[in-house]
């Protein structure tokens, strides 16, 4: 997929229907937009792009009236405008279609179209005026749907072009999409793109937030790419190219963040090292497709891809939290076949998940939640609390947890800490292949730093570790090979070479 | 906020978040305490060492199913077929005794022993069934458990026909009519339910995980726990208590027949939630399951005590437990508001 004809319709006398000045906003003294200003015209494909954390959501949750606290003038067609919800929003014309979709899974296709303003004669909803008027609405975007449909029963693809109905038919006239592709097929991404341009084409304006490169350079007129809060080039299509779009996105290290590696790293594979564990054509509904790999020893393997391309189901699925429809797990030479997380935990499996919540027990002590992994190994039937503690005190010195105190609650630790323990629980445990997902995300640069240590620790005692990150930063700085997913597929692997930031992102 | 602000904070502030935290133990034993302060004032003959016995006889039944209870919702989860299943417990190990010939049920006579464990092996079944329905093909505990107890109930309806059966083997009625020193053996079993409960949930590998997949079940998957033996093996847990106490039941009712345990499954329910164990999961234990069932307890024995109209006590008990179901969210809200302020 590479630019099109499309683009070069968009006239550049179109009026200006939102004008941003000066739009500054900050969460809890971190500033997520300084000074951002955004222009938006009149029939016209807008593509958003920046890294996690560069600001482009949170300027269009202003837009679509989420955030409301903001500095910064926002005009309408002229006229200074200040929403105080979301609803204001759509009132005025602007509706944004989340990441999450927000539609109800049980209703009918024609119930969804028209939620909560569903057409009423004589006190009581009219369904056939409701089925034909969505019917109606669908077919004005291409897509042939029976109504009375129930919404679940769709794929994603569907789903979200209907949900795009929905807020068109609220009569928007400027519509967000938030990573609209990230869950689609390439016909479904194909048949997206045709409805837009014929949106665009009735004269109303579309944001287009993306990850996907080639989407946003397929599908956009204009694009404008944000990086650390800032607003740093728009520009029309026709004039960029990918790699261009790259190296604004990444600044090319003048911005001296510490954590962006945008030089060349050195990737240190092993290829002799026994393979630990090896997955052979692995699949898993609309997750991920026919996935094959292998983890030696005393590597890291880092698994890189954009939100949305199966690589937490991967995980999962290593862990035997979720079953693979196909292909199958081999460890040691021995094909294994996990009906739940006890059994992959016995097999010498352990996971660290991305979100932290879902991994700790908040209001048990900190030793408790170290220990529970491997309780099997310190007892049988009766607990031993002085073992449990003397474990878990040698694991926080190990791991430099702070409060040094394994009695205190797990809910008083700070954050960085608390992803320490859930790395303890799994350290007290005999453990051949290390599953983390996310490993750093949300972490300040002296905890990623303390993970990145921890980790190369474990692999260089000879652990196989497996990391599985958005975040090419974390990739990078962890991994001995890096495989790349996208869509749910391995499309290409890096080993013994160097490998740059831009380069990771260009595969993927 | 971090640790370190946290340990900055004054005695007072640390004073308050230890009652936020104790909250769901403190407000249970403070009402046991008023009630018993008001029922010995409102009538001379509550606080006697008689009246002790009689409360801590009929509070037996209910304590026994508790027991296994407290497991069911420490976990999260709900049992509603556990008086259903002690019902047919009870009745199956009637109908495997010989019955006087007044007695007119085709029943089966066998020797004390094998009803017993014909009985026994017949509850075990009915909680695997529920541990089974939740696990394997995913039914929630309440639905399951609702179908239960309809399938229980019908089987009390079939074995018994509308009669009555009167007989048990000789070791039931002993356990639950005779009496050791002036204490009922009733009491005696309750009391090595709810020691061995105690001691399975705080000193014992499988008890530590009954809290953990109770505070947080993703964790404990994510953790390698087996989450669904664990949940499976406290139905069971539940399903044993329901037909100890069934059998115990119609041993010291000197009947068996269907309906006879109804009242028990709101009591046994009422006395794990008035405890303070937490509808929610992972908090609480046998100790707050005791306090509950002296609270309920000596309420239905002390409101026969003083001048009452008699179907007003079922208005008061309903009272009670309502008060209890919000002190019991309330001082969970509390916790997740502390929890989100120290992250």
């Amino acid at each position: 997929m590479t630019t099109t004809e499309s683009q070069v319709s968009s006239s550049e006398a179109a009026p200006i229907r939102l004008k941003m000045e000066g739009i500054s906003k900050s969460f809890g003294g971190v500033a997520a937009l300084r000074e951002v200003d955004f222009e938006l015209k009149e029939g016209e494909v807008h593509g958003l792009v920046g890294e996690n954390g560069a600001g482009k959501s949170t300027m269009m949750k202003i837009i679509a009236g989420v955030h409301t606290g903001y500095t910064g003038r926002m005009l309408l067609d002229g006229k200074q405008v200040h929403f105080h919800s979301a609803r204001d929003a759509l009132d005025a014309g602007i509706g944004m279609v989340h990441q999450e979709l927000s539609i109800i899974p049980d209703l009918s296709v024609a119930e969804n179209v028209y939620l909560g303003k569903q057409p009423t004669k004589n006190g009581v909803v009219d369904w056939k005026a409701m089925r034909e008027g969505a019917k109606r609405q669908l077919q004005m975007l291409g897509i042939n749907v029976d109504p009375r449909e129930t919404m679940g029963s769709l794929p994603i693809g569907l789903q979200q072009l209907i949900e795009l109905a929905r807020v068109l038919y609220s009569g928007a006239r400027i519509i967000i999409l938030d990573e609209p592709t990230s869950a689609l097929s390439p016909p479904e991404v194909r048949r997206l793109f045709e409805v837009l341009r014929g949106v665009k084409a009735s004269g109303r304006s579309i944001v287009f937030i993306s990850h996907f490169l080639d989407d946003i350079l397929e599908v956009s007129d204009t694009v404008t790419i944000f990086r650390n809060g800032r607003r740093v080039e728009t520009k029309p299509v026709p004039q960029i190219n990918k790699s261009w779009v790259i190296e604004q996105m990444i600044g090319r290290g003048h911005e001296g963040l510490e954590e962006t590696y945008t030089g060349q790293i050195a990737l240190d594979s092993k290829p002799q090292a026994p393979v630990v564990l090896s997955a052979n054509g692995l699949s898993s509904g609309r997750a991920f497709t026919d996935i094959s790999l292998q983890v030696r020893a005393g590597e890291v393997l880092g698994i890189y891809g954009f939100m949305g391309c199966g690589q937490l189901e991967l995980a999962r699925t290593l862990f035997g939290k979720l079953k693979p429809e196909a292909g199958g797990l081999v460890i040691d030479g021995k094909p294994v076949k996990f009906k739940n997380t006890a059994q992959a935990r016995r097999a010498g499996i352990a996971f660290v998940p991305e979100s932290r919540r879902s991994m700790l027990f908040y209001h048990e002590p900190v030793f408790k939640n170290v220990s529970i992994s491997s309780l099997g190994r310190i007892s049988r039937l009766w607990l031993k609390p002085a073992v449990e503690r003397s474990i878990a005190d040698k694991q926080a010195k190990a791991l430099n947890i702070r409060p040094a105190n394994v009695k205190a609650l797990l809910g008083s630790l700070s954050g960085g800490n608390q992803q320490k323990v859930a790395l303890a629980k799994w350290l007290a445990h005999p453990t051949k292949v290390l599953v983390l997902s996310e490993p750093t995300r949300g972490m300040d640069v002296g905890a990623k730093d303390d993970v990145v240590k921890i980790v190369r620790g474990l692999r260089d005692q000879g652990m196989a570790v497996v990391v599985v990150s958005a975040e090419p930063e974390t990739v990078l700085s962890l991994a001995d090979r890096i495989v790349v997913m996208k869509k749910g597929r391995i499309v290409q692997e890096f080993a013994s070479e160097t490998i740059s930031k831009d380069r990771l992102l260009e595969a993927a | 906020m971090n640790t370190q602000t946290m340990a900055a904070g004054s005695t007072s502030a640390r004073t308050k978040s230890f009652l936020r935290e104790q909250m769901r133990n403190i407000a249970p034993f403070v009402t046991l305490i008023a009630l018993v302060v008001f029922f010995a004032v409102a009538s001379p003959s509550f606080l006697t060492m008689d009246n002790l016995g009689n409360i801590l006889t009929n509070i037996s039944i209910t304590g026994i199913m508790a027991v296994g209870l407290t497991f069911v919702i420490l976990c999260a989860e709900i049992d509603l077929s556990f008086a259903a299943i002690a019902n047919a417990t009870g009745i199956a190990v009637a109908y495997f005794t010989a019955q006087e010939s007044y007695v007119n049920v085709a029943n089966i006579p066998l020797s004390g022993g094998m009803a017993i464990v014909l009985a026994m092996i017949g509850c075990l079944i009915l909680g695997c069934i529920n541990a089974l329905g939740m696990t394997k093909i995913g039914i929630p505990s309440f639905i399951m458990t609702l179908a239960m107890m309809q399938i229980a109930a019908g089987i009390c309806a079939l074995l018994v026909r509308g009669q009555i059966l009167y007989a048990v083997p000789r070791e039931v009625s002993f356990l639950g009519t005779e009496s050791i020193g002036g204490v009922p053996w009733i009491v005696l079993v309750l009391a090595l339910f709810l020691a061995v409960g105690h001691l399975v949930l705080t000193y014992t590998r499988f008890g530590r995980y009954v809290y953990m997949v109770g505070g947080n079940r993703e964790a404990a998957e994510f953790s390698g726990v087996n989450v669904k033996l664990i949940l499976g093996s406290v139905m069971v847990i539940s399903a044993f208590c329901a037909g100890t106490s069934g059998m115990l039941g119609v041993a010291y009712f000197g009947s068996a027949q269907q309906d006879e345990f109804n009242g028990f499954l709101l009591d046994a329910i009422s006395a794990v939630v008035v405890g303070g164990t937490s509808l929610f999961g992972g908090r609480g234990g046998i100790g707050n399951t005791i306090i509950g069932l002296c609270v309920l307890g000596v309420l239905n024995n002390g409101l026969d005590h003083v001048q009452i109209d008699s179907f007003l006590k079922i208005l008061i008990r309903g009272l009670i437990l309502l008060i209890a179901l919000i002190i019991n969210v309330y001082a969970q809200n509390l916790r997740a508001q502390q929890m989100q302020s120290t992250e």
